[in-house]
């Protein structure tokens, strides 16, 4: 089943074109990526899944019916502005998101009181928004995404502003509510971050789809042509044939081969010739498959 | 519905449990009661510490005027009199008066013809001091012509009695109230108006932006409708505006009902409230917040700081303002044409409608009218305001031109 799908989606803010005959589809119990840099269409894109807009043509579906605002009590969304009313305490304003989302009160504050402890944040419950440092405000809005425990959960730039403890915190969460088999999209430019999530993506420029599948196959298609290395002693098999260019900083290396060259060509010369610490025969990362693909500067 | 019910009761509480709305509500009563008080005191007794020295060859009527200012119906003063003054006198009391020792001096040379009205100045110390002069004035013509009228060989009991002040009892129709002291309600109930309307205006449109620059709607935008997030938005403050109303003119109720007041004022002042004053009261607040707070809920909408929101006041002050001028001929005409004609028009319904239902009871097709012609703006402007809303909630950036803005109503 189909938890998003857009159909051949445009939509045009006065003169800019944000999102342009843009397709794809979320699978149930997937982790899905929606990649570009900034100003691609993403939040666009997301907006019109949620009807915060309506697109200018295309169709948009939500769980596999055309959209319905009943069906909002089921998504959970971060925004990527984030946004709490400044005055209100934390427990009362998690307690009247929940509400909105459709919860009753004693169950909003129930389950406020266990997220908080969850997100080790229990001493902000009585304060007030304003009083909280930056990270702690993160943490209650992704906690007011998910107290009404969503279907599809809809994460836009969700690690920005977070330090690595709390990125994995918030990682680990949501690879466990994954596993209890809600949806996850991630929206992001920063597609090192949800590299290992995603299991699926879809990369934009400029509100085009230019790439989308599933993370593997889209991985499979482009050769597997650098080598990171670590060794001690000679490093004048960097000049093998193979080797298309080198960069070598005091024995760790970034290798780059030459199209269709075979790495353990060049393995066997450097066994003979130095100590090997490290040999790894890399996958290309999301960020130069993007790279690649639009072929040119990525004003990110 | 649930979600309106939500975000107004959320505006509601979060308003009502700050210090500036419990401020706010109990000053102004206490300064309304203060106000009244202050009134009160201050024309009973204004007159009550002067000290004045009357300088006079003509015995008796320095004596007299010494008599009636002392012990006359509104002041009690304590009078010195020197008679008859010599060429020092004056530089004396000059000096006096440098010292604070008196409050002012009165100079009177009596005229050679008896019949003619002696020549008089008076030196105060303070140009200010109006109540004293006023009290000088008006004990003197009372003993100028109680001496007159016994020159003409009139008994003093009788002249006493001629001289008794008349008294007129004004009763409006349907209305028990003496016509100076409900004036003064007409008009605080006026200002009361004009302020409540505008504060709770500008309130609605400051919550948005706090909502737009804190971008708490993207959250809030994800489950319920621009429509409902505004709609929540005007009753929620308007609630806390009738909140504050209906307290205020409880505590008016009883300042003026209590028989404390007559107590102090003497049974001179009545203040009252009509239960018709009060409820138009109600109904012309509820109106006209609804009209204006859907315009600047609009306002709100497409600008992005409360600072820009400055630049566009004008369109919620100029007509409220504009009401003010039409304050003078409605209050001297409350039937005219004029009066009647501005009554009904929308945006000055709530001030001018109400002013004259004050003043004197228009005809109920008139009322009726400029209640359905309130409800259809509103409904028009909410129309308008939404789709304005809807649009510019999401806009951050630039402020919107004209054109965008038209542009804004067509989009579905």
């Amino acid at each position: 089943m189909a938890i998003v799908s857009l159909q051949e989606v445009c939509k045009t803010y006065d003169t800019k074109v944000a999102v342009d005959n843009l397709s794809f589809r979320i699978e149930q119990g997937s982790m899905f990526g929606l990649l570009g840099p900034n100003g691609s269409g993403k939040t666009s894109s997301i907006r019109m899944m949620i009807g915060m807009t309506v697109p200018d043509s295309g169709s948009v579906t939500l769980f596999d019916q055309p959209f319905d605002r009943k069906n909002l009590h089921r998504v959970g969304y971060l925004p990527e502005e984030r946004g709490l009313y400044k005055k209100m305490k934390v427990i009362d304003q998690l307690i009247f998101l929940g509400q909105l989302h459709g919860l009753e009160t004693t169950k909003a504050t129930k389950r406020a009181h266990a997220w908080c402890e969850r997100m080790e944040i229990t001493e902000a419950i009585p304060k007030k928004t304003e009083e909280l440092s930056k990270g702690m405000q993160q943490k209650i809005q992704f906690i007011a995404a998910l107290l009404h425990e969503p279907e599809l959960i809809i994460m836009d730039e969700p690690f920005s502003g977070l330090d690595p403890v709390n990125a994995t915190l918030l990682q680990d969460i949501l690879l466990d509510l994954n596993r209890q088999g809600r949806t996850v999209l991630f929206s992001t430019h920063r597609m090192d971050q949800v590299e290992k999530l995603c299991d699926t993506i879809c990369l934009i420029h400029h509100g085009r789809s230019v790439l989308s599948g599933p993370m593997q196959e889209i991985k499979s298609r482009y050769p597997k042509n650098r080598v990171a290395m670590v060794f001690e002693g000679d490093a004048s098999f960097l000049n093998h044939p193979a080797v298309e260019s080198a960069k070598n900083y005091n024995g760790m290396a970034e290798i780059k081969l030459r199209d269709g060259a075979d790495a353990q060509d060049m393995l066997a010369e450097a066994i003979a010739k130095a100590r090997i610490t490290r040999f790894e025969v890399m996958e290309p990362t999301l960020e130069e498959i993007f790279i690649e693909t639009v072929g040119g500067r990525v004003d990110a | 519905m649930r979600n309106v019910w939500l975000i107004a009761r959320r505006e509601y509480l979060e308003r009502v449990r700050t210090r500036a709305f419990l401020i706010s509500t109990l000053l102004i009563p206490l300064l309304m009661g203060g106000g009244i008080i202050a009134s009160v005191v201050s024309t009973g007794k204004a007159k009550a510490g002067s000290h004045i020295t009357i300088v006079s060859r003509d015995q008796r009527l320095a004596a007299d005027l010494q008599d009636e200012l002392q012990h006359g119906k509104n002041s009690q003063m304590t009078v010195d009199v020197i008679s008859p003054g010599n060429s020092t006198t004056k530089s004396t009391l000059d000096s006096m008066l440098a010292d604070k020792q008196i409050d002012g001096y009165l100079w009177i040379t009596p005229a050679d013809n008896p019949d003619a009205r002696p020549s008089i100045s008076y030196t105060p110390r303070s140009a200010g001091d109006i109540a004293t002069r006023d009290a000088i004035t008006s004990a003197l013509r009372t003993v100028l012509m109680r001496e007159r009228l016994s020159h003409r060989g009139m008994v003093p009991r009788d002249v006493d009695s001629l001289m008794e002040p008349v008294k007129i009892d004004t009763t409006q129709a349907g209305k028990n109230a003496d016509i100076t002291s409900s004036f003064v309600a007409i008009y605080v109930l006026f200002f009361l108006m004009y302020m409540v309307i505008l504060l709770y205006g500008m309130n609605v449109a400051r919550s948005i932006i706090e909502e737009k620059t804190s971008r708490v709607f993207e959250v809030l935008l994800a489950t319920i409708k621009p429509e409902e997030m505004m709609a929540g938005k005007v009753i929620g403050v308007g609630s806390v505006g009738l909140t504050q109303v209906i307290v205020w003119l409880f505590t008016a109720v009883l300042l003026t009902s209590g028989s404390w007041i007559s107590a102090i004022a003497g049974e001179k002042v009545h203040v009252s409230l009509s239960p018709m004053q009060i409820i138009f009261f109600v109904v012309y607040f509820l109106l006209g917040y609804l009209l204006y707070s859907s315009i600047a809920a609009a306002l709100g909408a497409m600008v992005n700081s409360e600072q820009e929101l400055q630049q566009f006041n004008m369109i919620l002050v100029t007509p409220l303002a504009a009401c003010m001028f039409a304050l003078a001929p409605v209050v001297s005409n409350p039937s005219g044409v004029t009066a009647r004609v501005i009554s009904l028009i929308p945006f000055c319904t709530p001030l001018i409608m109400y002013l004259r239902i004050s003043l004197a009871t228009p005809p109920a097709w008139e009322i009726a009218l400029s209640i359905l012609l309130m409800v259809l703006s509103i409904y028009g402007v909410l129309w308008v305001a939404s789709r304005i809303y809807r649009v510019g909630i999401l806009m951050y950036g630039k402020r919107p031109n004209l054109p965008e803005i038209l542009r804004w109503l067509k989009y579905s």
